[in-house]
């Protein structure tokens, strides 16, 4: 079990304290600077401006070189050493533990196989494709049989469906292992796809922690709605409280409570369609004007310029105190 | 492809000019003092080895050879081994004063090397170092360190230190890491560094003289001096010329991938 304990992770933000339940995947969630690198690297024992206790398993880590640490990290940027082929990358960690040859070689060829690279284990790392190199990095940090696995944005710097790809494999490969992962990002998708828990940072402050879908339904202020929504949240000021709905549940079905948009924009990717438009003066609200969206299955009619109601349920729209984001 | 027509010439224009004197050069060395001074020849009608034997067995020009080969690779080595160190540190740690004495160590650059002549003549011969090649070997370091560490900086710099810590999170000492992938890395830039180092010192005429007496000279010095009874002697000379142009040529073989790259680094940021 990972506990952090009084951490502060940028200058200025407030300290918390976690715990990353044991052998399952946590994604890290916030903009940004929001002290997700700081994070990982605090756990990992590299220097960072983060300040706090680390206890793995009742042992604090603190102060203990990044070696003595079993931790692994893939950085967002892909780092594998150049000189070094594939199979020397992926072998690095153990051939540091003082693995014998033959030890190395099978396990070599075991990590290769489970990130499908196995057929370029000759290969240097220039030579490989951004995914590859990432597929690289992940291998070797799985080499070093952490208990820890760290991986920070790691796939943000590949095209999204190569992402989404290697994100499904990465779920299958690390469920079911014992690795207590942390997985940072700023994208929520991210959180569906793999979190068994996330963990909501902005600007080096915990702003809540739990199942997804727990923190997507009940979410604790207006930034953790924000934060777990793409695009952004429908925001109307009324009364001294802020409602908020999200994109995906305004709908054209009449039901529920009523707004009137005059449409500014429409774009569609075919099977779905976002509507962007101007809330419409009603005689309380106070927002006049607030641009929202309404994210739509399929194809609309819909058009700039034209007038339309949509409609929330209830249960979907969230109120938070103004001020209190 | 008109215009490319006439870019080659001036380049191929340009190359048989720069290659002139040192063909000239090859082409005396190879004929006797009475052909060169006789008359104009392109192609030498008799072309002989002579010239090469005289300096193979007269112990003058040998010695000479092995005295400047010997504080060229002293000098080359001590320069690399303390600028590469000191270039890790400027690229990898913020110390107080850091960027002050970066700039220091070039500042030595700025003065024409006259002007140290005087206090290592005296320096040295107090101590007793003078007219040795580890004399001449140490000052030319004085011009060479700064360039060195100058030069692999920018080359260090340009690794990620995210590999730095990766090493370290695989649990590597901090030995194998630079020993085995930093160094590895920048093999590059470290054949620039030896190629600066190298011709810096192998050309080098005035501090190599004067640190010098009969025991320690180098060949530039011998070749300034080449004066016998029967007049100069042209074609040992030219000889002399085109076995101290070889050692640059080998160097810049081995280094030529690397070296635009090590010009461009070594810009002032």
């Amino acid at each position: 079990m990972l506990e952090l304990n009084q951490v502060c992770l940028l200058p200025g933000a407030s300290a918390f304290d976690h715990v990353f339940p044991p052998g399952k995947i946590t994604v890290v969630l916030g903009a940004n600077q929001s002290g997700k690198t700081n994070l990982c690297r605090l756990i990992a024992g590299l220097t960072s401006s983060a300040d706090g206790n680390v206890v793995l398993g009742g042992i604090p880590l603190t102060g203990r070189p990044p070696a003595g640490r079993p931790v692994a990290l893939v950085y967002q940027a892909f780092v594998n050493y150049p000189n070094l082929t594939v199979a020397q990358n992926i072998a690095s960690p153990l051939v540091a533990a003082g693995m014998n040859r033959s030890d190395i070689n099978t396990q070599v060829q075991l990590l290769a196989q489970r990130l499908r690279i196995d057929d370029l284990l000759d290969q240097f790392p220039g030579q490989l494709s951004g995914g590859q190199q990432q597929r690289l990095a992940i291998a070797r940090a799985l080499a070093k049989n952490a208990e820890v696995l760290l991986l920070d944005e790691p796939l943000v710097n590949l095209d999204f469906k190569l992402r989404e790809a290697l994100e499904w494999e990465l779920r299958d490969l690390l469920t079911g292992s014992n690795l207590t992962v942390i997985y940072t990002s700023s994208d929520p998708k991210d959180a569906f796809n793999l979190a068994d828990q996330v963990l909501v940072l902005e600007a080096g402050n915990k702003l809540q922690s739990g199942p997804p879908m727990t923190v997507y339904s009940h979410p604790d202020s207006l930034s953790v709605m924000h934060l777990l929504s793409d695009p952004a949240v429908n925001v109307l000021i009324r009364d001294g409280h802020v409602l908020a709905v999200r994109p995906e549940h305004l709908s054209l079905q009449p039901g529920g409570r009523r707004f009137n948009l005059q449409v500014t924009a429409v774009e569609t990717s075919g099977d779905e369609s976002f509507v962007h438009g101007r809330l419409q003066t009603s005689s309380t609200a106070q927002s006049d004007g607030a641009d929202w969206v309404v994210r739509l299955r399929g194809m609309t009619g819909l058009a700039a310029g034209q007038s339309v109601a949509v409609y929330a349920q209830p249960q979907d729209m969230q109120e938070f105190p103004v001020g209190a984001h | 492809m008109n215009r490319g027509h006439f870019s080659t010439w001036v380049l191929v224009g340009f190359c048989l000019y720069l290659l002139l004197p040192l063909y000239w050069l090859f082409s005396m060395a190879i004929r006797d003092n009475a052909d060169i001074v006789g008359g104009f020849e392109l192609i030498p009608a008799h072309p002989t080895l002579a010239n090469f034997a005289e300096i193979f067995s007269n112990p003058v020009w040998y010695q000479a050879f092995g005295n400047s080969l010997t504080y060229v690779v002293i000098n080359t080595f001590v320069s690399l081994l303390v600028a590469i160190p000191a270039a890790y540190t400027f690229s990898r740690f913020r110390f107080l004063g850091d960027r002050q004495l970066f700039f220091w160590l070039l500042t030595n650059r700025m003065a024409p090397p006259a002007v140290f002549l005087l206090p290592f003549f005296q320096l040295y011969s107090a101590i007793g170092l003078f007219d040795t090649p580890l004399a001449v070997a140490l000052a030319h370091c004085l011009f060479t360190v700064p360039l060195s560490v100058w030069i692999l900086e920018g080359f260090f710099s340009a690794v990620p230190r995210a590999l730095d810590e990766m090493a370290r999170l695989d649990g590597h000492s901090f030995g194998y890491f630079f020993l085995r992938i930093f160094l590895p890395i920048n093999r590059g830039a470290i054949g620039v560094t030896l190629f600066f180092c190298f011709m810096f010192s192998w050309v080098e005429l005035l501090l190599a003289r004067t640190l010098s007496g009969s025991d320690a000279k180098p060949v530039v010095v011998v070749m300034t001096r080449t004066v016998s009874a029967s007049g100069i002697d042209w074609g040992v000379l030219a000889a002399a010329g085109v076995l101290t142009v070889l050692p640059g040529i080998v160097v810049v073989w081995f280094v030529r991938k690397h070296l635009v790259k090590g010009f461009a680094l070594g810009r002032v940021t």
